[in-house]
């Protein structure tokens, strides 16, 4: 058996007025893992969920999902979905939401029963689970979303801007619940535009530009591959170790260098030469990028240089 | 089966909700409540169970008028002009926002991506949307059935035969909603289409039968519409073929267009009763005012007339305009992207 959940080699898809949404979109997510998809407006995140779960008709695919070629039905009834800015019929409660879910996906009602009122604790509508969707406010509607998409205990899971118009106390929440769904052993594919919760929830991401994957990787090596090093210091740096620096690209500015290097082995030689100036070093600090910088840096290149992408570590 | 049974469910639910299907049904009611205080005394009829009485010779309790008259009440008018008319307006206005609401962003997603096939999906929607008259008519029927059953002493099951008929006839049209539904997205679009397309066959199909009168129904009482003057005269044979011309060529276009109105009209021939074997076939309110003693010719063109399409003919070619509409739909329904 594969070790991806999703394992998708290409996915193109191209529109019928002739915009290309996906073009040629690579992508493994790892059994058990969290994994972010990231992207601006229009990157084709959404195109690319929908295609793997068949709610659109891609034009090239090739991949498997839990071991079947995507596309094949059956597999849908261990993958769960939270759709952007979901819709329910609103003569329904959240409790018939989540039932008509189970229904959908095979499950009986007495099964549906059990789940469904452990579902609603989790995420905390089991007192609002009698009453009309319509009296929902956006987040709780966002909730019984979430339910709805657990409750036939899938495998894989995809939830696409599961924290949209759901208030802080909501998105904290809800991160809480992603992290229990990894450590339940299901797989998470999360599609948002907030960086800061997906660079806190999620182990790997993919970042998305005009319908290619422009990085991929596990988050702490994606950050970590942009991390600088800024050494204080007290005193003058003199000339000629000026010059050093500026050969390596360092920037100096008053009592400090910055020096960008993905480890501290990178700097050992910066700091001999100060210390061979008899520079006094003060402080040496280690900065990480966020992922929200690397996310912009990495949109700007891309902008800049369509035809560069780069694959992340597996 | 546990899918079907979600998706029916989730109809049902629906329905409930909805307020003209209650507004439909409170009317549904009250018309077969009115139907069932219509009465017959030794003097003529009653109506409201008593409260009001009418003297009509013609009508009195016991007479064989008196209950052709009770049962054309309901052939004639309740099934023609509520069940096949009122109640399938009011149910194409409250059903034809079931597909383009389905197929709403962020609602259509959420099922398309349960392991339930798109055809399965789509048919079980469609049917769902059916319940709205099946209901009400049952209903209905249940109600008419125990009012000629306590009226006429006659327990006549063929009374339901208007359940099948009236939501088979409401389908003809609601697929054509259904078509532009999945098609524009738009409730008001689908539900204008399907009135306009109810409208347009309804032309065609009146046309139809009025060509057919001047054609065949006149000259066989030796009768013939002048249009200079407005007046009967003696049918020529030459204007009795030039109508027949006219009739062929309407005929051609009716042929291919579903007949809601005719499967409607087409339930005197189903409803039965004991020793006759279509009791209503060949008789309307004038035949009943005038006694039932109708000149047998005439009663004979008439009869020629109602049955000059074979029950057969009209189910069938009914049935492949809504299967070709359908289809198209389905197919649509399935290919896209959402």
């Amino acid at each position: 058996m594969s070790e991806f959940a999703v394992d998708l080699q290409t996915l193109r898809k191209r529109y019928s007025n002739g915009v290309e949404a996906l073009a040629g979109v690579s992508l493994q997510i790892p059994y058990g893992s969290i994994f972010g998809l990231i992207g601006p407006n229009g990157a084709g995140k959404s195109t690319l969920v929908k295609s793997l779960l068949s709610i659109l008709r891609p034009t090239e695919c090739r991949g498997t999902m839990l071991g079947k070629n995507i596309g094949h039905k059956a597999t849908l009834a261990q993958v769960g979905y939270l759709p952007e800015h979901a819709s329910f019929p609103d003569y329904l409660t959240g409790r018939q939401v989540i039932e008509y879910a189970a229904g959908l996906a095979h499950l009986s009602r007495s099964a549906c029963s059990a789940r469904c009122d452990a579902l609603l604790e989790k995420v905390g509508m089991t007192e609002a689970a009698n009453r009309s969707i319509r009296t929902y406010s956006k987040g709780m509607k966002q909730r019984i979303g979430l339910a709805q998409a657990l409750i036939h205990d899938p495998v894989v899971v995809f939830l696409d801007e599961p924290t949209d118009g759901v208030d802080p106390q909501g998105r904290i929440d809800f991160k809480h619940i992603i992290a229990s769904l990894r450590d339940e052993g299901r797989t998470v594919l999360v599609n948002s535009h907030l960086l800061s919760e997906v660079e806190q929830v999620a182990d790997r991401v993919a970042i998305l530009s005009k319908g290619r994957i422009i990085q991929q990787g596990l988050v702490a090596e994606l950050t970590r591959r942009e991390s600088r090093y800024e050494i204080k210091y007290l005193g003058e740096i003199p000339a000629p170790l000026r010059d050093w620096c500026g050969q390596r690209e360092m920037s100096i500015s008053a009592h400090s260098i910055t020096c960008h290097a993905t480890d501290a082995l990178a700097i050992q030689p910066l700091i001999d030469q100060l210390r061979a100036s008899l520079v006094v070093i003060c402080e040496i600090k280690e900065e990480r990028y966020s992922l929200e910088e690397f996310f912009l840096q990495a949109v700007a290149q891309a902008q800049a240089d369509p035809s560069a992408t780069k694959g992340g570590h597996s | 089966m546990i899918q079907a049974y979600t998706i029916l469910l989730d109809s049902l639910r629906m329905l409930r909700a909805n307020k003209l299907f209650w507004v439909s049904m409170w009317i549904s009611t009250f018309v077969a409540l009115v139907y069932a205080s219509i009465g017959f005394t030794p003097t003529g009829v009653s109506v409201g169970f008593g409260l009001a009485k009418f003297d009509m010779a013609l009508l009195r309790e016991g007479s064989k008028e008196a209950e052709t008259f009770y049962l054309l009440i309901f052939t004639d008018v309740i099934a023609r002009f509520w069940l096949g008319w009122l109640a399938l307006i009011l149910a194409l206005i409250s059903t034809c926002s079931i597909f383009p609401q389905f197929l709403q962003s962020g609602s259509i997603e959420l099922v398309l991506s349960k392991p339930v096939s798109r055809l399965r999906l789509f048919v079980l929607k469609y049917l769902g949307g059916l319940l709205f008259v099946t209901v009400q008519t049952s209903l209905f029927c249940l109600v008419a059935f125990v009012a000629i059953g306590l009226r006429l002493e006659e327990w006549s099951v063929s009374i339901f035969w208007a359940v099948p008929i009236i939501t088979f006839a409401f389908s003809l049209i609601y697929c054509v909603g259904v078509l532009i539904g999945v098609l524009t997205r738009s409730t008001v679009f689908s539900l204008l289409g399907a009135l306009l397309f109810w409208a347009l066959t309804l032309v065609a199909q009146w046309t139809e039968d009025l060509t057919y009168q001047f054609a065949y129904l006149f000259p066989a009482m030796g009768m013939q519409m002048n249009f200079s003057t407005g007046q009967l005269e003696d049918t020529t044979d030459e204007s009795a073929e030039t109508w027949k011309k006219y009739h062929a060529a309407t005929q051609t276009i009716t042929a291919v267009l579903p007949k809601a109105r005719e499967c409607t009209l087409s339930l005197k021939r189903l409803i039965r009763f004991r020793e006759r074997p279509s009791l209503l076939t060949g008789m309307d309110f004038g035949s009943v005012y005038a006694g039932g003693d109708m000149d047998p010719v005439v009663k004979q063109a008439m009869e020629k007339r109602e049955l000059r399409h074979s029950w057969l003919a009209l189910i069938t070619s009914s049935l492949i305009f809504e299967l070709l509409v359908l289809g198209l739909a389905a197919t649509i329904f399935m290919r896209r992207d959402y």
